[in-house]
């Protein structure tokens, strides 16, 4: 189950691949078995979550967070009063968003809530220690949309990844973006105390090809570079027609997975080119959940999508959390049925 | 005066609570009597109560035009939803020259561009030209801002190189959401990277478009976002409040 699986992590991100892929239904399913297991949970929201329809296509409905009573929450100070829940105020925090002003709660009672805390992975981080120090076991931070930076490992310890077939109308190609987001995330780590050559700041944001190739013509012995801050796809890919070109192998050192920006390709096709991509703090995915629906669109077979990710994919456990087969299932409408389960 | 029922607002247009709307559409059927009882039916099935064709011409070969009333017997809750974001009470021109040196004592810098493949530039111009919009000046024209317009097309990362190198307080960016998920990378993969570079603490990011919602913001990462109607005075009040608050609470 997704409790037990990432169980190890205090602070935990959830991260969607693109909208719609499931990510609060993993959240929701995840805050059920931790009531069920008596654990205090902490939940923040980069983006909002467990609002009634979804903010793009209204047309789509979203899942709702349940909490428990105890549970510790940050959000704006307008839906925690929204939620109705009664509720202790821990603290005021500065940070502002578009939605008010960010507050840290325990709640007294049960109830649905609409999460929206900080967006700045720093302050994801704060809100989340402030959490743990409050009392919570275990923070959940969710993503939005498709952002990342909250699972640097300076915010989360651990991961978990929602995809589906919202990415693709083939399914084939779902399987190929998932697999190439995971070998990102699963960067391997840099060797300690290799000679690396540390790119000047911006350069990989903003150079051509042609001041590419003469770094690499000045400096003919250098294999490793090291990259402060964000790796675009265009500096990989003029980097890798350059590698491949010259028959060299480079590699390209970052800080964590979140500071890559890939294209449609993924890191098993740059190393092909001759640049390999390596990480000095790797990221613990701890599992993987899968959402076989397209809203409004395309659904594939659950079972025949997990499979084929995990034959992509090796040594991540995979679950579709509404599907039979997943083992926290305990009735297959689990998600409508809440009259008969007292809190 | 009769008061407004704040927990149950509904559109309004000769008496308090009278529910009427004006719509226009066009339907693809040819001009006509039938047509017209389209149009009825068709609002009936909006849900709006005593529909009316106030006017109907022919647009083209098969193709009709209407304006419509109709009475909407919907209510929203307004009073559920303030508190909910900023209220804000926008400064003039002027007031904001005066807050800018009283709080700020600098030039604030803007760095501007429509990101990715969107080639529309009017919103950007609009908010950072001089010439501006609706008989406002854009941020160029004042005397508190130093502003950089990229243009349109332009990469995220070119963006942001130049938001670092001038260092920029704010970015603003213009993209036209739809419902392809294309826009909406475009917008997120921008925040991701100013987070890469360890720049999200001094910038402020704000978004613009014609969907762009302060709900749809807040997912996104900005800390603020634009819709249709925003005058440039809108965002500069916005820069330098937001600006002001930073300075202040960083001590």
């Amino acid at each position: 189950m997704l409790s037990e699986l990432t169980a190890p992590y205090r602070r935990l991100a959830l991260v969607g691949l693109a909208k719609n892929t499931g990510k609060t239904v993993a959240l929701a399913t995840l805050l059920r078995e931790l009531e069920s297991e008596g654990r205090r949970v902490g939940v923040t929201s980069v983006g909002r979550d467990g609002e009634e329809h979804d903010v793009i296509d209204a047309r789509i409905e979203k899942p709702s967070i349940q909490l428990s009573g105890g549970s510790l929450v940050a959000t704006t100070d307008g839906l925690l009063r929204a939620s109705g829940i009664p509720h202790e105020l821990l603290e005021q925090t500065d940070v502002r968003t578009p939605l008010g002003r960010v507050l840290i709660a325990r709640l007294r009672g049960p109830g649905a809530i609409e999460v929206a805390g900080p967006s700045a992975a720093e302050q994801v981080r704060t809100v989340s220690d402030a959490m743990l120090a409050h009392g919570a076991e275990q923070v959940l931070i969710d993503g939005a949309i498709d952002r990342r930076a909250a699972s640097s490992p300076d915010v989360a310890d651990g991961l978990v990844i929602s995809t589906g077939a919202v990415l693709d109308t083939e399914i084939a190609e779902v399987v190929q973006m998932t697999s190439n987001a995971v070998e990102l995330v699963r960067l391997p780590r840099a060797k300690e105390g290799a000679e690396a050559l540390a790119l000047n700041p911006r350069f990989p944001l903003t150079a051509e090809g042609e001041q590419i190739a003469e770094l690499l013509d000045a400096n003919p012995d250098a294999r490793r570079l090291l990259v402060a801050g964000a790796l675009p796809d265009r500096f990989l890919r003029a980097l890798a027609h350059l590698t491949h070109c010259r028959r060299r192998e480079i590699v390209l050192v970052v800080a964590d997975p979140t500071k890559v920006f890939l294209g449609k390709r993924g890191p098993f096709w740059f190393a092909h080119q001759g640049v390999r991509l390596e990480a000095v703090h790797p990221i613990e995915l701890a599992a993987i959940t899968v959402n076989p629906v397209a809203p409004r669109s395309h659904t594939f077979d659950s079972r025949e999508l997990r499979e084929l990710l995990g034959q992509a994919i090796a040594d991540v456990p995979i679950f579709d959390v509404l599907h039979p087969d997943y083992p926290g299932m305990r009735q297959p409408a689990a998600r409508s049925a809440s009259a008969s389960d007292p809190a | 005066m009769r008061e407004v029922d704040l927990t149950a607002v509904r559109p309004y247009a000769d008496h308090l609570g009278d529910g009427l709307v004006q719509m226009s559409f066009t339907l693809p059927v040819p001009y006509s009597l039938a047509a017209r009882k389209a149009a009825l039916e068709l609002a009936g099935r909006m849900g709006f109560e005593e529909p009316e064709v106030v006017h109907y011409e022919q647009l083209t070969d098969g193709y009709t035009y209407f304006v419509m009333y109709g009475r909407c017997v919907q209510s929203v809750d307004f009073e559920a939803l303030q508190g909910e974001g900023f209220d804000i009470e926008y400064m003039s021109e002027d007031e904001i020259e005066r807050f800018a040196e009283e709080h700020l004592h600098r030039k604030v810098v803007v760095v501007g561009a429509s990101t990715g493949s969107d080639t529309h530039s009017v919103g950007i111009d609009a908010m950072l030209n001089l010439k501006g919009y609706h008989g406002h000046h854009g941020l160029e024209g004042y005397r508190s801002f130093e502003t950089h317009n990229l243009g349109s097309q332009v990469p995220n990362s070119v963006l942001l190189a130049k938001a670092i190198e001038v260092g920029a307080d704010a970015i603003l960016v213009s993209q036209t959401v739809t419902q392809q998920n294309l826009h909406v990378h475009n917008l997120t993969e921008l925040v991701e990277m100013v987070e890469a570079e360890g720049r999200r603490g001094d910038m402020i990011l704000a978004c613009g478009g014609p969907r762009v919602s302060n709900e749809l913001a807040k997912e996104l990462g900005y800390d603020a976002g634009f819709s249709k109607g925003t005058e440039p005075q809108h965002l500069a009040t916005f820069i330098v409040r937001e600006l002001a608050a930073r300075v202040a609470s960083s001590g």
